[in-house]
């Protein structure tokens, strides 16, 4: 058994990780990571099929130089859309075929979930002007 | 060191390096779609009210973290501006990031949407419109890729001292920046330091005792104290620039107005 005072110091340790340390990943002069959400390029037509509330099933991923494209298929009607992401935006996000898709239509554009996490945001002429990311400095 | 006192010291940095790997905040973990509404909604309000003030150069903030321990409302700030004419026109914002955890940092140029795309605690920005003066200085510098370089140190530390130069967290780039602009002489970190100084900036004094420093240290690569006079440090008085410090002195100096809340 450890002296009182070596389970108290120890003790101490694990709060302070577990306050501050945990915030120290951002915070203060904070930091982001980078957003992770990506940010569709271009979408070919149709585009109504992304409307509020529509379910879409990616039913192919192709990796291309230029990006990432997402083939959607409207699970209503079977009316198809391709979604390209830019090569960057797309990395880390592995998509599978059959993954079911909910689109939420939202004053900025569309955001497209999986089990409520949003995996991809396509952005209507007012999102476009609120998005830009260029790194300034190496 | 007694050798107890050793042996304690050794336990906590053990308990603080395990803790690390399963605290990590950093984990590529997609938002929810509720998030990336509110998130863009609070870009597009932002915009909406930025582009009304009929300023060009604003300082803008977001509520990135729960502060409120330490007394603070918003955890992150960068400068936006004004970017093309007419109803074209769009809002930029220029700020310094460090990838996740890490103990470097950029600066970017990002849109408003980016910068609240984040893992908000609050959807509330903050602005203060600077001086039309300070703003007509500053103006070209936030468009200069070269000048947004100049003062830029990559080694991050999250609470880096603000009278020195072995660091730099993202607030103190933005205002030795917004310095430097102000006068040509502001040429270096040290002279631009020195500008604030004259200026009346006071840093917001944390209180961290030392082990949470010891913690804090220990579980974060970007999070140092080493920078920090000896004195200070050793007294639990950690320095750092911080939004809130930022706001009150632009508003106390006249530099800029007071802080508007968006939501």
């Amino acid at each position: 058994m450890f002296p009182i005072r070596f389970r108290r110091a120890a003790l101490a340790a694990l709060i302070a990780t577990c306050t501050f340390g945990a915030e120290a990943q951002s915070t203060l002069s904070e930091a982001s990571a980078l957003s992770m959400l990506p940010v569709a390029v271009s979408v070919a037509a149709p585009v109504m099929i992304l409307s509020a509330g529509a379910v879409l099933t990616v039913v192919a991923v192709e990796a291309t130089s230029a990006g990432t494209i997402w083939v959607l298929e409207r699970a209503s009607d079977g009316a198809r859309a391709s979604v390209r992401l830019g090569a960057r935006a797309a990395e880390g996000l592995s998509m599978a075929a059959g993954t079911a898709l909910a689109v939420t239509a939202i004053s900025t554009g569309w955001v497209l979930s999986a089990a409520s996490q949003a995996i991809a945001f396509v952005p209507n002429e007012i999102g476009a002007a609120l998005l830009y990311n260029e790194r300034v400095t190496r | 060191m007694r050798p107890r006192l050793r042996r304690a010291l050794a336990v906590a940095l053990l308990a603080a390096a395990g803790a690390v790997q399963a605290g990590r905040s950093c984990e590529a973990r997609p938002p929810s779609a509720i998030a990336v509404e509110r998130s863009l909604t609070l870009a597009q309000h932002t915009a909406a009210r930025l582009s009304a003030s009929g300023a060009q150069v604003v300082v803008l903030a977001r509520a990135g973290q729960n502060l409120s321990e330490y007394g603070l409302r918003y955890s992150h700030l960068g400068l936006a501006y004004r970017d093309g004419d007419g109803p074209t026109a769009v809002w930029r914002v220029v700020h310094k990031l460090n990838a996740c955890g890490s103990a470097q940092a950029s600066v970017y140029r990002q849109g408003l949407g980016e910068f609240f795309l984040d893992d908000l605690y609050r959807y509330e920005a903050a602005i203060v419109v600077l001086q039309p003066d300070v703003q007509m200085r500053l103006l070209p510098a936030l468009r200069d890729n070269a000048r947004l370089a100049r003062l830029h140190t990559p080694a991050y530390s999250m609470v880096a001292y603000p009278w020195g130069v072995r660091y730099q967290q993202s607030n103190q780039w933005a205002i030795e920046t917004l310095a430097s602009a102000q006068d040509p002489a502001a040429s270096t970190r040290d002279r631009a330091q020195a500008w604030l100084r004259l200026q009346g900036y006071e840093p917001t004094t944390l209180h961290l005792s030392a082990l949470k420093r010891l913690g804090a240290r220990v579980t974060a690569a970007n999070v140092a104290f080493d920078d920090h006079p000896n004195e200070k440090r050793f007294s639990d008085h950690i320095e750092t620039v911080t939004v809130d410090s930022v706001f009150e002195w632009l508003n106390r100096s006249a530099l800029g107005g007071p802080v508007q809340v968006i939501r």
